[in-house]
């Protein structure tokens, strides 16, 4: 059994930020139904990020604008532990999904609504992506650096939203075990600014000025000589020579003796240049076994390819860090996999990421409903199954 | 009870933010969270960010090599409903507090372990430094920079990534108990922090074909998120984003005054490249000649979501004031620290309108609290005095 075994997720939310959080669940264990407009999430043509979002879920397409859809969300709210989604404030309760809605049909509800922004205040009716928040927490600014001269830099993949993601994941399962141990359920909120925020957690003002980490060089290697990338002759080498102990026998190793009782803190730019030219008359490989000899801690920086290497790593494989599953419009799918491990939890099934209305007849089914009664929510387009020809690359 | 975690007890033998951090979550939702530290201090004490990462929680030294500051530890371990640490895999069953030596006495408890590398891995007795995680992950080289290669990650994204992991790990495992009466051992690392961030663009299809592999592929230049970032006056910088989930009012363009009413042309990017320079080169200067502030009243008043692109310490207010939905939010607070005076901090991120968390305190001192935990299991003070000082503990 799963850690969250029995757990049932309902899953309102679209794009990224939400839907995240319900995959995250499911990886643990939990049965998540993703709620879709019949319309289709506005994310399923953009198909890496999408399956990226949806692992393990089964999926039911109902129009929520129809009366008949918000009755039938709710019957399945009824069967369920958590309800998730990002929608901006007041837009659930103008569908008739909100909190007050849920917890009349399931008083121990715990309901986790996700923001750009937060549930009031100055901003809080604004969405917004990812990258403003990446700007307020400092991250664009510290990856230029801005400090050193370049312009603020975005990162890749939508680290703000991942955050979020996890933000609402730790909140729902905090409230569900509050739920268990006392029988009370609750609504919680998190938002992009907020989990953006904790990603620059070492950040604090002392009387009111900053304190932060040591800056990133303007060639965007590192934070000091002995804990930053060089490039070598072919090849990048991450090193960190994080004690004296090993900052002497990194300088030794690479030739520098005369740089051994210096404070690499102290004198950077000179230490920098002198390790850099000497990185550069071998391959990252070789410094890397010289090092290891040395007992200076360092890595090969790896070009994986676009993910390619990781997600076809042995080790990765044999420890089940990938899934690789069958997937209808995909053909096969492979992706990291479940990010934490339980002990005495064997491996799940996979589920590939659902297909518009995948589940719907199977969903409807479950609540009670005869054949002939989804047949007419069909035709009145009050639900909707996998249409033929079918629109979306997945 | 008013706290989620109320009556819960945590052991953090943690190193580091992933370990504290993961913590700090179940910390400030009411778990009594006790920091287990060598007889000299966790040595990143010296940080700053340590009293954000070790705050909320008391603090025990104990000499884990002596066998009665194992015995004691022990001991305290039977009283705990989690135990968090992040040595490399190994080091904590050669230490005898790994999960097989605790759970036999305690099989309520949930053990959390966060190396850098996974156990089983082949890197997983090699040091598991944020940075080194960073590069070996492919991280660095997936990042886009001013120039080809990998560059560093000022964030250590695969540490905060792996803050969260930890915390729904155990949490997951404490729900798993509710049902089951029994704990367990919950794995987790740095490397797997990497991999969450992955989630948009590392996936893979047989016959996917170049566009699926295209999609969100890292470019030179970086790619459209980057292509929104503007400098305005006095070198200072804002960040506006495509969507806002409001109609707005004006183009962005119009607000800024880059000229006259955008053509569809210009709206949908289909313009020669001389064209595109002469857009890019006004559009630019129009920005420039707005005050930061000002310009983003405005694109707000219209409609468009925008932010100033700031260091860090400005949203807590070292700029003048807070964030004003950050404070909104309850996520700028005070916190008297003993070592470093009076901080502003990040809040708690995580809004339970049932059973709100809140900041417990500052971070404690190192064996602050060795009377008071270790007195409640019976140890005199001489015997205290003696686990708590002696020797050092080696390092992981």
């Amino acid at each position: 059994m799963s850690a969250l075994a029995g757990v049932r997720v309902i899953d309102f939310g679209q794009y990224l930020a939400g839907p995240f959080g319900p995959m995250i669940l499911a990886d643990l264990g939990a049965d998540v139904i993703k709620v879709e407009p019949v319309t289709g999430d506005g994310m399923r043509p953009v198909t890496k990020p999408f399956v990226g979002c949806q692992r393990g879920k089964r999926a039911v397409a109902l129009n929520l604008k129809d009366p008949r859809g918000v009755e039938l969300a709710l019957r399945l709210v009824a069967t369920a532990d958590v309800v998730h989604h990002n929608m901006t404030v007041g837009v659930a309760d103008r569908l008739g999904i909100g909190y007050e809605a849920c917890r009349a049909v399931k008083p121990d509800i715990v309901y986790c609504n996700t923001y750009a922004y937060g549930r009031q205040g100055p901003l809080a009716h604004f969405g917004g992506l990812d990258p403003l928040f990446q700007a307020s927490a400092g991250i664009e600014w510290d990856q230029g650096p801005v400090e050193a001269g370049h312009p603020p830099l975005y990162l890749r993949f939508g680290m703000a939203d991942t955050a979020n993601a996890f933000a609402s994941v730790v909140g729902c399962l905090l409230a569900l075990l509050h739920q268990r141990r006392t029988g009370q359920g609750q609504e919680l909120w998190t938002s992009l600014l907020d989990a953006a925020q904790w990603l620059e957690a070492d950040t604090l003002l002392v009387e009111g000025e900053p304190r932060s980490r040591p800056p990133l060089d303007p060639g965007q290697c590192g934070l000091g000589p002995g804990y930053r990338l060089y490039a070598t002759q072919e090849g990048w080498l991450q090193v960190a020579a994080v004690t004296p102990a090993q900052w002497r026998a990194l300088c030794q190793a690479v030739g520098a003796p005369e740089l051994a009782e210096v404070d690499p803190a102290a004198e950077r730019e000179r230490c920098e240049a002198v390790l850099s030219d000497r990185f550069a008359t071998r391959t990252a490989l070789g410094w890397s076994r010289l090092l290891d000899d040395a007992g200076v801690p360092n890595e090969v920086a790896l070009d994986t390819n676009e993910g390619e290497l990781v997600l076809f790593d042995a080790d990765a494989e044999r420890l089940g860090l990938v899934t690789d599953s069958p997937h209808a419009t995909l053909g096969r799918l492979r992706q990291f996999g479940p990010l934490v491990q339980f002990s005495g939890t064997p491996a799940r099934a996979e589920r590939p990421p659902p297909r518009f209305g995948e589940h719907t007849r199977e969903i409807l089914a479950e609540l009670g409903l005869t054949d002939a009664e989804i047949d007419e929510l069909h035709t009145a387009g009050v639900v909707a199954s996998p249409p033929d020809p079918y629109p979306w690359p997945v | 009870m008013t706290d989620a975690l109320g009556g819960l007890r945590v052991l953090d033998l943690s190193w580091g933010p992933a370990g504290a951090l993961g913590v700090l979550l179940l910390a400030e939702h009411g778990a009594d969270v006790i920091k287990v530290e060598p007889p000299g201090g966790d040595p990143l004490r010296g940080y700053d960010g340590h009293a954000v990462w070790c705050r909320s929680r008391r603090s025990v030294t104990v000499n884990l090599k002596d066998p009665a500051g194992l015995e004691a530890f022990r001991r305290l371990a039977g009283t705990a409903d989690v135990v968090v640490e992040t040595f490399r895999p190994g080091v904590a069953d050669r230490l005898g507090i790994g999960y097989d030596a605790l759970s036999g006495a305690n099989p309520r408890l949930v053990y959390c372990s966060c190396p850098g590398w996974p156990e089983g891995h082949r890197r997983e007795h090699r040091p598991g430094w944020d940075a080194l995680v960073q590069a070996a992950s492919g991280q660095q080289w997936e990042q886009p920079g001013w120039r080809p290669g990998p560059v560093f990650l000022a964030v250590p994204l695969p540490s905060v990534a792996a803050m969260w992991l930890v915390a729904a790990g155990i949490l997951a495992a404490l729900v798993d108990r509710e049902r089951t009466g029994r704990g367990r051992h919950v794995r987790t690392s740095l490397f797997q922090g990497v991999l969450a961030y992955t989630t948009q663009i590392w996936s893979w299809v047989p016959d996917g074909g170049s566009a699926y592999h295209a999609v969100m592929a890292k470019t030179h230049p970086p790619g459209i998120h980057q292509q929104m970032v503007f400098e305005v006056a006095d070198r200072r910088w804002v960040h506006v984003s495509m969507m806002s989930g409001l109609p707005p009012r004006r183009s962005m363009d119009d607000v800024v005054g880059v000229g006259a009413e955008p053509t569809d042309a210009e709206r949908f990017g289909m313009l020669s490249e001389a064209e595109r320079a002469e857009f890019t080169a006004r559009r630019t200067e129009a920005f420039r000649s707005w005050d930061r502030d000002a310009l983003v009243a405005e694109l707000r008043a219209n409609h468009h979501a925008v932010e100033p692109i700031v260091p860090a310490g400005d949203a807590l207010g070292a700029a003048g004031a807070p964030h004003p939905q950050l404070a909104a939010n309850g996520m700028v607070v005070e916190v008297d620290d003993p070592a470093l005076g009076r901080t502003t901090q990040v809040g708690v991120p995580v809004h339970l309108l049932g059973t709100p968390g809140a900041v417990r305190g500052p971070r404690p001192a190192a064996g602050e609290h060795n009377t008071e935990v270790f007195g409640e299991l019976g140890y005199s003070d001489a015997e205290i005095a003696r686990f708590t000082t002696a020797g050092e503990m080696g390092a992981a």
